[in-house]
């Protein structure tokens, strides 16, 4: 406001407080606060002075109207060819005999007219009927702008008091004005902003070049909305995937990869499970059609797994009690669970002190629909060490689900072909309820033993996509692999 | 995963001891079953496939009693010596060769107990039967019958009035006509001669594993069961046996043992003598993390309805034979856990003092994924199984060798993917009314025919892109993919002119770094935007992560 002020009253000079309010376009009392501050800053300097405007009274607008009453006499003795007798011309002025009189008189003072006298009688002569007046001038500014008397030159001062004299002309009515000026120290300031433009983009060449001290930068709507852009971003699955992998990590394991293609000796007859087992079913299973005779593990190794299922081989168990065949152990599945990684990096390794970690897909030959899918993911750790316990297993799973944020666990026995003892973990996860999540448990001799491995080993594993959803409040488990563009775009990755 | 409903009533009138419905609910689960389903009458539980012997409602009773403390060791279970005798005929077996029998006398039958029976039996028909294949059961009522029972084979033209009919019919019409004989048929229909077992008047008492004959249909006046199991593998047949002997026994009847005579052998089941194991404290203690004394391990097995003999130090566990799941010393560590309570087992953390690892390759491929993220692509993923259509026909390919599995559910997923942006255009297909530019990547296995992999069968790590908007265009994908590979893996490729189906010609090229051929990139043929109905031009490419993890791996060394 303040800087409109100043560019004002440098660029088109002082004056009148609610002139220079116009013209900026502010409200009085507006330009009066600017004004006041401007003063306290010693930028402006206020004059209170008493002048005198000048209203037109009603023989003044006549005669705006009509024209002077001079002027009308002369334009009437002009009609009569310049020259009239004296009651012939009052005659045709009309009006009353002050005012032709005092018309005559003006006339008469202005040169515009001579008389003589012919045979007793006054003769009026016209002598100049084009020079203008200046009270006709004056009169027409004053009525076209309210002036101030003591605005008016000298010899316009004359005239006006001359128009004055005249009987309901003129009147000189007192206001006080203030006016408003710079003083020293406003003009510099003004002259200083009124170099300054306004621009609404900073470029380079200005900052280098220090212009950018004379522009000002046009203010902005900083409360608009700006355009949506959509960033590059993760799966959430992936995602959870990454917490989970940080969360092992943070616990100390290790983490291992291997093919997604298993054999179904790894899959299956390497972790004791009877190849007669339903898992095994074409029903549950994906089989891959072979491409060649897959090597599968050593002939010793293989021996071992055999008589471990026929009769349990040196591991002090009874075994299945079956005739083991190998063309079945040799049919290549999409691995089932990522156990069967685990299970041939122990027997690849013959560790004694371990702690390794996966995860990644696992497949189950199951229908699509909105609690299955065929493609899954699952985490699985192992710990070998010669002293570990079920009670470390509960122990690192309790710690392994705070990590994840769930503090809430209870353990209940279970049974899986591969482990004894077995449990199953429970968690309580917010805003759903107890869910059940990873199943653990110790592998049993009839896994271990065979492969070499003769430390107990603890292991654990579970299925993700359960609890991403309950994260992401998601019904349908199919929804995870949409991968619709407005939800992958919209889901918050922090929850 | 097999289901039993117990009712509230008869479970707790099973129950030697005071029970509350609310203890009885949360003491389930630390039998080892999950509560499926708990209402005012009944719960509903799901049980494992090794404890068969749940497959009753007098089966969960005994483990309840035990850790109740309300019954304590092995249940006695008397047979008295019967006089019935089963010849078994050689023909039989390179059939069905084993078979077992009992007889169940004084029994007091209803519907309720009819029912209960026949669920047991079906449950074991699908575990332990393995849907009857390996052993099936047939439950007849013995007084119709006079003994000996003869167990033989018979031509397929063979007549009898099958159970639920009212007409003779020979075996091989049962096994064309009638529901078991299609669903269960096939078990037997390859032999020339099938299973039969008559009484020595030739009545038929069944057509193992298909049907009953009518003649030995069990009614709530029956007083006395035979039981034969016919089976391949003995140890299913005589675990069977003995689970429905303690079931019978349980229900009140006396049980008495049949002999079966093969050739001059004889045999005399069914055997309830205790299995024994020896059991090893230091494992217990051990896998556990508990220091139990001997005593406490007692109480603890007696708890899970096993008895203990104690002698010169060394503690045996005599075995309930209704326990078919007990082949280690393991076994009997998680029965000292489930007498000892699993409840009572507090957590422990283990001492290790190794720093965790992440796997180099899943490094380098992160990397390249927070590459892919900065230049402002969404990750998607997809299914590693994909339609033949989708992977070779709409993309205009021929393959050259196919990987697929050979049960799928639905052609919609045979195939396994040799490359993954197949996938990707069917998600610019879903996407028609997402908002554009759309620019997409995946990071996923592919597999492909590879003789020197162990499975023939090679998996490598891809990454793909495709971008989709209107001016979509060759540029655009190679700026993303030379940003990648520089900023991630220091690495500069060529891109080699090339033709390739799936993509326009004149505008495709094999993504090469030294002599390596790394992928493929172009935009993409409008007769493949037709086939997945795109309205917006694509560009795409793929890069074998897996190929580019080696040779920086390589570089590095």
């Amino acid at each position: 406001m303040e800087r409109k002020l100043l560019l004002s009253l440098i660029r088109n000079g002082g004056g009148l407080l609610e002139d220079v309010a116009s013209r900026v376009n502010m409200s009085i009392d507006q330009a009066r606060r600017a004004v006041e501050w401007l003063r306290s800053k010693e930028m402006i300097k206020i004059e209170e002075k008493v002048h005198h405007k000048i209203e037109i009274l009603g023989e003044g607008k006549r005669a705006i109207e009509q024209g002077l009453p001079e002027r009308r006499l002369i334009e009437i003795l002009k009609r009569l060819n310049g020259e009239a007798k004296l009651d012939e011309l009052s005659k045709a002025f009309g009006s009353t005999p002050q005012e032709f009189s005092a018309a005559f008189g003006y006339a008469r003072s202005k040169g515009w007219i001579s008389t003589s006298s012919i045979e007793g009688k006054v003769i009026v002569k016209l002598l100049k009927s084009d020079q203008s007046a200046l009270e006709e001038s004056l009169l027409k500014e004053i009525s076209e702008k309210g002036l101030f008397f003591e605005e008016l030159s000298e010899e316009d001062k004359k005239v006006v008091n001359g128009l004055i004299k005249r009987p309901n002309y003129l009147m000189k009515k007192p206001f006080k004005i203030v006016n408003i000026s710079l003083t020293e120290l406003g003009r510099k300031t003004a002259e200083a902003i009124k170099e300054v433009k306004e621009i609404d983009y900073l470029t380079p060449d200005l900052i280098i070049s220090g212009k950018w001290k004379q522009h000002r930068l046009r203010s902005l709507d900083v409360e608009a909305v700006a355009p949506t852009i959509y960033p590059g971003k993760k799966h959430p699955v992936q995602h959870f995937i990454d917490e989970v992998r940080e969360a092992f990590i943070s616990l100390g394991f290790e983490e291992i990869l291997g093919p997604i293609i298993q054999p179904a000796f790894w899959n299956f007859d390497a972790l004791f499970v009877p190849q007669d087992h339903p898992a095994r079913d074409m029903q549950d299973t994906f089989y891959v059609s072979k491409v060649k005779e897959p090597s599968i593990a050593s002939s010793r190794l293989i021996e071992k797994v055999s008589r471990t299922h026929t009769n349990g081989w040196n591991t002090g168990s009874k075994g299945w009690g079956y005739d083991w065949v190998l063309d079945e152990a040799k049919r290549l599945v999409l691995r089932t669970h990522t156990t069967a990684v685990t299970v041939k990096y122990l027997a690849d390794h013959k560790v004694s002190e371990a702690k390794v970690f996966s995860v990644d897909k696992v497949f189950r030959n199951e229908k699509l629909d909105p609690k299955h899918l065929a493609e899954l993911h699952q985490i699985e750790g192992i710990m070998v060490g010669k002293r570990v316990t079920l009670r470390d297993l509960m122990g690192i799973l309790s710690e392994f689900y705070k990590i994840l944020g769930l503090k809430k666990v209870k353990f209940w026995p279970t049974y899986f072909p591969y482990t004894e003892p077995s449990l199953q973990s429970i968690v309580h996860v917010e805003g759903f309820g107890w869910m059940e999540l990873c199943g653990m448990g110790i592998f049993r001799p009839e896994v271990t033993l065979p492969l070499g491995v003769k430390n107990p080993v603890l292991a654990w594993g579970g299925g993700l996509e359960r609890i991403i959803m309950a994260r992401l409040r998601i019904d349908d488990i199919r929804e995870l692999y949409e991968n619709n563009l407005g939800w992958l775009r919209k889901v918050p990755l922090c929850l | 995963m097999p289901v039993i409903t117990l009712y509230y009533n008869k479970l707790k009138s099973l129950i030697k001891g005071e029970l509350s419905t609310k203890d009885l609910i949360d003491k389930i689960p630390y039998l080892g079953v999950t509560l499926e389903e708990a209402t005012d009458d009944y719960v509903k539980i799901e049980y494992n496939p090794n404890r068969p012997d749940f497959s009753t409602i007098y089966g969960i009773a005994r483990s309840l009693n035990g850790i109740l403390g309300f019954e304590r060791g092995a249940p006695n279970y008397v047979i008295n010596e019967g006089e019935v005798e089963m010849i078994v005929d050689e023909s039989t077996q390179h059939v069905r060769p084993f078979v077992v029998s009992l007889v169940a006398k004084e029994i007091t039958l209803n519907d309720e107990l009819i029912q209960e029976i026949i669920s047991m039996q079906e449950d074991l028909h699908e575990g332990i039967g393995r849907r009857r294949r390996k052993m099936s059961i047939g439950i007849h009522n013995f007084d119709v019958l006079k003994p000996p029972i003869k167990y033989t084979t018979v031509s397929p033209e063979f007549k009898f009035i099958p159970l639920g009919e009212k007409e003779e019919m020979s075996m091989r019409e049962i096994l064309e006509k009638t529901d078991v004989g299609r669903e269960y048929g096939h078990i037997v229909s390859h032999f020339d001669k099938y299973p039969l077992i008559m009484d020595s008047l030739d009545q038929v008492l069944s057509f193992p594993p298909i049907i009953n004959g009518e003649l030995t249909r069990l009614t709530p006046e029956t007083k006395n069961l035979l039981i034969e199991i016919t089976a391949t593998d003995l140890k299913a047949d005589e675990d069977s046996l003995a689970i429905i002997a303690a079931a019978l026994s349980d229900i009140g009847a006396k049980i008495e043992s049949v002999k079966i005579r093969l050739g001059n052998s004889v045999k005399i089941t069914p055997d309830m003598s205790l299995q024994q194991m020896e059991v090893d404290r230091k494992l217990a203690n051990d896998l556990l993390g508990l220091r139990l004394n001997d005593e406490e391990i007692l109480e603890s097995l007696e708890r899970s309805r096993i008895s203990v003999a104690s002698k010169d130090g060394k503690l045996t566990a005599l075995i309930p034979r209704y326990r078919v799941d007990i082949l280690h010393q393991v076994d009997l560590v998680e029965e000292i856990a489930y007498g000892y309570g699993f409840e009572k087992l507090t957590p422990t953390l283990p001492e290790f003092k190794k720093a965790g690892k992440y796997h180099d390759n899943l490094k380098l491929i992160g990397l390249a994924r927070d590459a892919m993220i900065g230049l402002g692509c969404i990750e998607v993923m997809n299914y590693h199984l994909i339609s033949e259509k989708a992977l070779y026909e709409f993309t205009k390919r021929k393959p050259k060798t196919i990987i697929k599995v050979e049960n799928p559910k639905s052609i919609e997923y045979e195939f396994l993917r040799d490359n993954i942006f197949p996938s990707l255009l069917i998600v610019l297909s879903k996407n028609l009314h997402e908002e554009y530019p759309q620019r997409i990547f995946e990071i996923s296995k592919v597999y492909s025919k590879d003789l020197r992999t162990p499975n023939g069968i090679r998996e490598d790590y891809h990454l793909s892109v495709a971008t989709s908007h209107s001016t979509a265009n060759y540029t655009e994908v190679k700026s993303i993919l030379s940003s990648l590979l520089l900023q991630t893996f220091n690495l500069s490729v060529n891109t080699i002119p090339t033709h390739h189906p799936s993509f326009t010609s004149g505008r495709a090229a094999t993504i090469v770094l030294a002599k390596n051929n790394l992928g493929i990139i172009g935009e993409i043929h409008p007769l493949v935007l037709e086939s997945f109905k795109l309205r917006n031009p694509v560009s795409v490419f793929e890069v074998n992560l897996s190929k580019i993890i080696d040779i920086v791996k390589q570089k590095a060394s």
